[in-house]
Order: C-alpha cells, then sequence, then structure tokens
C-alpha cells in the first residue's frame, strides 16, 4: 500500500474504526513506516474530534416538546402482534453506538420488568376506581393517588431543609465564632466562607466525587438561585444520599441524589427533557433523572410551577467541577 | 361480569401505558439529535417542528418493528429522512431560503473562532473554533456535509448512514472521505485567509 492509496482508501474510515480487520492490519503495516501518514491520521482524528465537540446539537423548544407529548396521548398504542417479539424487518442487528457525553441526560438501561409491572397494575387499579365510579382521570391525575416514595422523601427533605438547612460538605467545615461555616480550602491561603455567604461550588462537588456520588450540581445562577451549601447523609439502607440546595428570594430548589437500582420513572410524567421527567406530585414539581452509570438517580422538587422548573433545567448545564 | 370486563380494560390500558413509556424512554432521549436533523434538513423551524412530530408519531406508530438493542437514534433518523424526501421533496420545498434565525439557531452551539490551526493539538485546544468549523461545513457539498454531520455528529456508523441516506456502503466511504478532505483544505485556507487580512 501506498500513502495515496491509503489517504484515499483508508484515512477517513480508519479515523472513525470503520476499516475490516484485514483493511486495519494492512493500514497498519503502512502506517508502521510513513510518519507521514500518521500524521495524516493524527490530524483526521483531531478534525473528527473537533466536529463533535463544536458542532452540537440543537436543543428541541419546550413547545415542541409539549407538542409532541399531546400528540402521543392521542394516538392509539399499537397492537404486536404474532409472538410480540419486537423485530425491525428487513434489518440487521446493530451494536450499541459509541457512548454518548456522560451527563445526566443520558440513555439509562430500562429497569427489570418486575419493576415495571407493580406501576402498572396501581394504575390499573385506579383505572378501575375510576370506571366504578363514572369518572375518567387524566393520567397526570392518575399518580395523584399513588404513591411514589422516593418523591415522599424528596418533599419531606424539602420542607425539613426550608425550616433549616446545615450543610456538613466540605468535611473540613467548622463552625466559626460568628455562626458562620468556614472551611480550609485546599490550594488556598486563607480560610474563606463556604455557606450562606459565599458558597464553593468546587468544594462540594469535591466532597460529593470523595465519597464516590456524582458531583455534577445545576448551574440555576442565571435563574436568581445560588448554591446554598451540599450534605451529605445516609439513607436507612446505608447507602450515601447527597442534598445540595439552591436558593433564591423566589424560594428554594432542593437536589437529592442516591443510588438506586430498582427505580423507574413513575407514569404520569407530565413532560420530558432527555432523560429527564417532569411531575406535578402533591403540589410540588419534581425533576428526575438517571444517570448512566452507578445507578444513581438525581430528584430536584420546588414549589415552582413545573413548567418553569422544565425550563430552568434545560437553560442549565449541570456544573462538572474539576473534571 | 362488570368486573371482568373492567379488570380487562384496566389492565390494557395498564399495557398501554407501559407501551407509551417505554418508548419515552428509548425514543425521546434522541428528540434534541432529530429535531438537529430537521433543522439541517428543512432550514425552517416551523418545517422542523411538523417533520420532527411526523416523525415521532410515525415511529412511535411503528415500534413494534424497532429491534431493541440496536441503535434508536439511528432508526429515528431513517424515518425523519423518509419523511422529509416523502413530504418536502415532494412538495418543491428541498432548499427553502436560508432564514436569519434559522443561520443563527444553527451556530448557537459553536463558538466564535480565530485562531490558527497548525496541528492538531492546537486545534482541540483552540476554545474558539466554532464558527471555523461551521464555515467549513458549510462550504461542502451537500451530499458530501450531510454525510460528514451523520457520522461526526449523531454518531452513526456508516452502514447506519447508508440506511438512512439510502445510498451504498461505499458512497459513504467515498463521501466521509472527500468531505474530510474538504475539511482540511478549508481549514488551512481559512487559517490562510485569516493571515493575510491580519483579523
Amino acid at each position: 500500500m501506498d500513502c495515496q492509496e491509503y489517504i484515499s482508501g483508508y484515512l477517513a474510515a480508519h479515523a472513525d474504526s470503520e476499516l475490516s480487520p484485514s483493511q486495519l492490519k494492512g493500514a497498519e503495516a503502512h502506517l508502521g513506516g510513513c510518519e507521514r501518514c500518521r500524521s495524516l491520521l493524527i490530524r483526521e482524528r483531531a478534525i473528527k474530534q473537533a466536529i463533535r465537540q463544536q458542532v452540537r446539537l440543537n436543543k428541541a423548544p419546550a413547545g415542541l416538546r409539549l407538542r409532541i407529548r399531546s400528540a402521543l396521548k392521542e394516538t392509539p398504542v399499537p397492537t404486536v402482534t404474532g409472538s410480540g417479539e419486537w423485530r425491525r424487518a428487513g434489518q440487521h442487528t446493530h451494536d450499541l453506538p459509541r457512548s454518548e457525553p456522560v451527563r445526566p441526560s443520558m440513555t439509562r438501561r430500562l429497569p427489570p420488568a418486575r419493576v415495571l409491572i407493580p406501576v402498572g397494575i396501581t394504575g390499573a387499579l385506579v383505572l378501575i376506581i375510576a370506571l366504578a365510579t363514572g369518572r375518567m382521570i387524566q393520567p397526570t391525575e392518575a399518580m395523584a393517588g399513588a404513591a411514589v416514595p422516593a418523591f415522599d422523601v424528596a418533599i419531606d427533605k424539602y420542607l425539613q431543609f426550608s425550616r433549616e438547612f446545615q450543610p456538613n460538605v466540605p468535611p473540613e467545615a467548622y463552625n466559626g465564632a460568628n455562626g458562620v461555616l468556614y472551611a480550609w480550602v485546599m490550594d488556598r491561603n486563607s480560610v474563606q466562607p463556604v455557606a450562606n455567604d459565599d458558597p464553593e461550588s468546587e468544594d462540594i462537588a469535591r466532597s460529593y466525587r470523595e465519597i464516590d456520588m456524582p458531583d455534577d450540581l445545576f448551574d440555576f445562577s442565571a435563574a436568581g438561585y445560588r448554591i446554598v451549601g451540599g450534605r451529605v447523609d445516609r439513607l436507612p439502607n446505608g447507602r450515601p444520599v447527597t442534598y445540595t440546595m439552591y436558593q433564591s428570594d423566589a424560594g428554594q430548589i432542593v437536589s437529592l441524589c442516591f443510588s438506586d437500582s430498582t427505580m423507574a420513572a413513575p407514569i404520569g410524567a407530565v413532560d420530558w427533557l432527555g432523560m429527564r421527567s417532569f411531575y406535578s406530585y402533591k403540589g410540588y414539581s419534581i425533576c428526575l433523572s438517571f444517570y448512566p452509570t452507578g445507578h444513581f438517580v438525581s430528584i430536584l422538587v420546588t414549589r415552582m410551577p413545573v413548567e418553569q422548573l422544565l425550563r430552568e433545567v434545560a437553560n442549565t448545564d449541570a456544573v462538572a467541577i474539576s473534571r | 361480569m362488570l368486573c371482568s370486563q373492567v379488570h380487562s380494560m384496566a389492565v390494557k390500558a395498564a399495557r398501554a401505558g407501559d407501551k407509551r413509556l417505554l418508548f419515552e424512554q428509548i425514543a425521546l432521549p434522541h428528540l434534541d439529535a432529530i429535531y438537529s436533523a430537521a433543522i439541517r434538513l428543512t432550514r425552517h423551524r416551523d418545517d422542523a417542528n411538523d417533520l420532527v412530530q411526523e416523525t415521532i408519531l410515525r415511529s412511535f406508530r411503528s415500534f413494534h418493528q424497532f429491534a431493541k438493542g440496536t441503535n434508536c437514534r439511528a432508526w429515528l433518523l431513517t424515518i425523519l429522512y423518509n419523511n422529509f424526501r416523502d413530504r418536502y421533496r415532494q412538495n418543491g420545498r428541498e432548499h427553502p431560503c436560508t432564514s436569519g434565525e434559522i443561520e443563527e439557531e444553527l451556530e448557537a452551539h459553536t463558538l466564535l473562532a480565530d485562531m490558527s490551526f497548525n496541528n492538531p493539538e492546537e486545534l482541540l485546544s483552540d476554545r474558539m473554533l466554532g464558527r471555523r468549523i461551521e464555515r467549513a461545513l458549510d462550504e461542502l457539498p451537500e451530499e458530501f456535509r450531510e454525510a460528514l454531520i451523520l457520522v461526526d455528529v449523531q454518531e452513526l456508523n456508516y452502514q447506519e448512514v447508508a440506511d438512512v441516506l439510502r445510498i451504498p456502503l461505499g458512497t459513504v466511504k467515498s463521501r466521509v472521505s472527500r468531505a474530510r478532505a474538504l475539511m482540511r483544505s478549508a481549514l488551512i485556507k481559512l487559517d490562510c485567509l485569516r493571515g493575510k487580512t491580519g483579523s
């Protein structure tokens, strides 16, 4: 193989990992003796990565999402014939593509069917009651009677923290004489206030990382919310849970994050954004997110209208500190 | 009898809800990707919205045909492109004029660029590269740009691109190869132009 043949026939596919094993062998044999083509391959991969980084996907407008949601509700669910096995006629199976960027709004494996069944039965029971009483309940209203334990815990914590929130991360924090929490901040020479007056999201994220919890923090600053602080506790099952509190003049948002491999998104979401689903639950607005690894679940709870919560979440990127 | 009928209806309703939830969980995370493709195809926001909605509904109705474990994004894009070909090209709306609004939207997620491209490391570290990349992409012939974006932005493999665009696999390889070569030339040219104008 000469350089012209490699450049015209192999270079792009090599950068895209699309060469067959025999082609790859031939390409690598040529590169072994050709510094110029090795440099070209590096540059080809750099262009590919630059395109991927710079040309980002447009976000579908919230209005379009609402339209689609409404249209899906009105569309009859197609029935599966034959064995019920889902198949794609005329197509061969591919493995899943390269993983997408690691963000909370990522694809998550479906929970086991045994988790979906209880939710389905709950929905069925509600519908039975509705029909028996002569009322038809919309899906969102149906969830009003179906408790979601994780949401109830989130609301309890919201109420608790609205009365008093005691951050406990970073672990170096201690009570100063004037009642403001201080902490030694790594790589700094002076004591910095970390809570109430000057939140240090980097220290909160670091503390979460140290206990192997997700260190993503929402950036609601554009909406006027600041981070009040972070807290690490233990659930009754012994697993760690992180609480992050955001505060503005209009109210507060509490974020919970914990690991749960069995939790599924309850039926009744009023909207969704990627892998986040939004609910109106017992007078609160809830945003439920699933992480792609570690079975981590994030719950945002607030009193603001769910449409506003969706907008705020859509407008923010989870702040990945010190990645 | 009434109870059994009610129970049957309730179970069916519950199963229908599960199917709709399953579709939401598998397909809707790709909504931004579908919308991005629709914007690039139609160059018109309202048309893109209509195209996306039509695509989602059609995919929902045929979701039983989707093979679990395969690339859902590729499947949705295939339906999108089919819809676009069927609907918009028949109506003669293949290449509507680009509105400023859409140009802004296409550039909304890129950064201003004004640095030289001397080596790959600089390319990757160039924080202001977005506009140069978009400009170079805009200069590509449409068929090359389409293939390159499906590979590099939508992250489809060559066979999936072939399925979406309804072209042979060899044609995909050729278009991607030529697109990258043109990108290399365009980025170098932009760098040279910058050097000459001093801007």
